[in-house]
């Protein structure tokens, strides 16, 4: 051992680091950048989901203690959440507005609601969720449940209903509380992976071709054969347009791969059709390739490719509305949401796979999915002129 | 003129501060072997670049093939080989040639195979260039140059790291093509291949010192051998000299 080697080695390597100053920039940048959306994300009280409320109970006179009205309660319980936005409906309205996500869940209190609880000690909350999306499902029941039980503690006082705040605690089956969810997308059989796998599925068929795109590009341009290609009659539309359909062929292969994979042998559940969910994939694997073209362009060796991920694809994945939804995360960050390509392949695949949409509610996001692919391909091609001639 | 298969007029591409190729006018017949010879940053590559299109000139023009470059269509009809070796390295060495071919729209099976011969590969071409010695890639880059059987060809030191007696088959090659009506341009810095170039440009720092035949460079200076006409002229342009 030399250390006198060892530091030489020590030294060079050092001064190799030092000489890439995007390198270093990004050493530094990067982390501050994912986790700055990290925790804007997770700590900025998000925006209140819509719950509608049909409260049509009319409560109940009794003497001595006067009236009660139970439904009343809770909807003022409700009201003061501010994870919840309450909207009063009418039964008729409730499944446009679940179907339109202007509420994303609608409790419906009927006439006899408190008449029922005062009979049988025991209440029933009929609770219908939108449903296409797990945690705000699990926010709107939690939410819910804990008015009703504070609605309920509060009529103890007036000597009926909760025979006893303990009681609570003694199991599932003496709460004198149930709630009856249903959903209006997806369902019970729905568990969470079925929720994620959507957004699973976009985050693959986008990143590997992504990353396959980039550094296959990048090595034309290292290997020195750019320069022997730009000198045949190819003009720079053609050399992308080949690389596309090249390796857009491999991006096929592999979106078969992820939904033969996800459907048949992970059995996910999905609603929609199966040849839907192939074209939203494949086209947004094409992103992917013309991303990873047009990046290519910006970098100049394989370790600046990699650099993508935390600048490209991390905060693609953190702001497309994969795991937030867009509509509550802050809303100075959903302009950017909208800037993601991978949002309308999320919107798109969970209309499909949840609600059970077809083309003629979706077309929309395949719209703006290829006329992205559009823009990403007139980029390179552009960028690629600015090298060569 | 219109019958020079190139020409350029005072040509220049300037990067930053470098003048790179600093006001060269220069013409080649159809037929002809024009070496360019000049130490290394002279300019040559440059030159040649610039000729075939891959660079925009700072000023002045370049006429190839009758068409003012940079211009896409006439490039089906020009074979270039760049200086370091640039090829798919996971690919064979045939379907390097062949695919060179293509893009230029002229795949010739029995074509191929004389290229192949030419640069003795036809042992090799099932090899993937990966596993080549530099040797053997400098002449798989060759056949991707004469792939296409192309009417000009522009050669950017095409025998570094070739063996001496591949060099010589090679230069017969040149002189055989050239018989054929091919136009070459091929920059070198050896000496023994300047004399076999039938016009010489003497680059240095963009310009050309001297320019002509053998004979004429040779003549006058008054040396006996190239070489010391290209040491007479270089030291009179680092001693600041006018020429
Ligand atoms: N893309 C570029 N950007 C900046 N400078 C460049 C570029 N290409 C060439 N140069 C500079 O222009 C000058 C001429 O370079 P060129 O490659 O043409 O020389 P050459 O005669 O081919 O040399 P060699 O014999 O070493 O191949 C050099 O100083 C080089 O550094
Ligand atoms: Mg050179």
């Amino acid at each position: 051992m030399s250390g006198r080697r060892i530091l030489t080695i020590t030294r060079r390597v050092m001064k190799q680091v030092l000489r890439d100053h995007r390198t270093v920039a990004l050493l530094i940048v990067a982390p501050i950048l994912v986790l700055s959306l990290g925790a804007l994300l997770f700590r900025t009280d998000p925006v209140a989901i819509p719950l509608g409320i049909v409260n049509e109970d009319q409560g109940m006179s009794l003497p001595v203690v006067g009236s009660i009205d139970l439904g009343q309660r809770i909807l003022d319980e409700l009201i003061e959440s501010d994870r919840l936005e309450v909207i009063e409906l009418v039964l008729g309205e409730v499944d446009e507005r679940l179907l339109d996500g202007s509420a994303q869940g609608v409790l419906i209190l009927p006439e006899d609601f408190t008449a029922d609880f005062l009979q049988d000690q025991q209440a029933e909350l009929d609770l219908r969720l939108e449903g296409s999306n797990p945690t705000r499902s699990m926010t709107i029941t939690a939410q819910v449940t804990q008015a009703a039980m504070e609605s309920l503690a509060s009529l103890a006082g007036t000597g009926f209903g909760m025979p006893g705040a303990s009681q609570a605690d003694d199991g599932e089956g003496s709460l004198p509380l149930s709630v009856e969810v249903t959903y209006f997308f997806g369902g019970e059989e729905f568990d969470t992976m079925d929720y994620v796998a959507p957004v699973y599925i976009a985050v693959l068929a986008m990143f590997l071709v992504f990353l396959l795109a980039c550094v296959a590009f990048l090595r034309e341009r290292s290997q020195g054969t750019m320069e022997r290609l730009a000198a045949t009659p190819a003009n720079r539309a053609e050399i992308v347009l080949g690389y596309m359909l090249g390796l857009g062929l491999f991006a096929l292969i592999q979106v078969s791969v992820i939904l033969f994979y996800t459907v048949w042998v992970l059995k996910i559940h999905y609603l929609g059709s199966l040849a839907l969910l192939f074209l939203i994939i494949t086209l947004l694997a094409f992103v992917g390739v013309n991303m990873g073209i047009l990046a290519s362009a910006f970098a100049r060796n394989e370790f600046q490719v990699v650099q993508f991920v935390p600048i490209l694809i991390i905060p693609q994945i953190l702001l497309g509305g994969s795991f937030w939804a867009v509509s509550e995360m802050p809303q100075y960050l959903q302009p950017f949401a909208y800037a993601m390509p991978i949002y309308y392949a999320n919107t798109a695949l969970r209309d499909v796979m949840l609600k059970g949409w077809g083309l003629a509610e979706i077309w929309p996001n395949i719209a703006v999915l290829l006329g992205i692919i559009g823009v990403l391909y007139m980029l390179s091609a552009l960028m690629m002129q600015r090298e060569v001639a | 003129m219109t019958d020079f298969v190139m020409e350029t007029r005072e040509l220049r591409k300037h990067f930053r501060l470098i003048r790179a190729v600093d006001g060269i006018n220069f013409s080649v017949q159809a037929g002809e072997i024009y070496g360019l010879i000049g130490p290394n940053g002279s300019g040559k590559t440059t030159l040649i670049r610039l000729i075939i299109g891959l660079l925009r000139p700072t000023s002045g023009s370049i006429q190839l093939l009758g068409e003012t470059m940079p211009n896409k269509a006439v490039l089906s009809q020009v074979g270039y080989m760049t200086q370091a070796s640039a090829l798919y390295e996971e690919l064979t060495v045939r379907e390097n040639i062949a695919f060179f071919a293509d893009m230029c729209g002229r795949r010739d099976a029995t074509w191929m195979e004389e290229v192949i011969a030419l640069v003795d590969l036809q042992d090799r071409v099932r090899s993937p260039v990966r596993t080549l010695s530099g040797g053997l890639r400098q002449r798989t880059s060759l056949a991707c140059a004469l792939a296409h059987r192309p009417r000009v060809l522009l050669l950017d030191e095409p025998t570094v790291g070739v063996d001496p007696q591949l060099r010589s088959t090679f230069w017969s090659y040149f002189r055989e093509l050239a018989g054929r009506g091919v136009t070459l341009l091929v920059s070198s810095h050896v000496m023994d291949e300047a004399e076999r170039c039938d016009r010489l440009g003497f680059m240095r720092k963009g310009k050309f010192l001297a320019e002509g035949t053998v004979e004429e460079i040779r003549s006058v200076r008054g040396t006996s051998t190239l070489e010391e006409a290209f040491l007479q002229l270089a030291a009179m342009e680092t001693e600041g000299g006018a020429h």
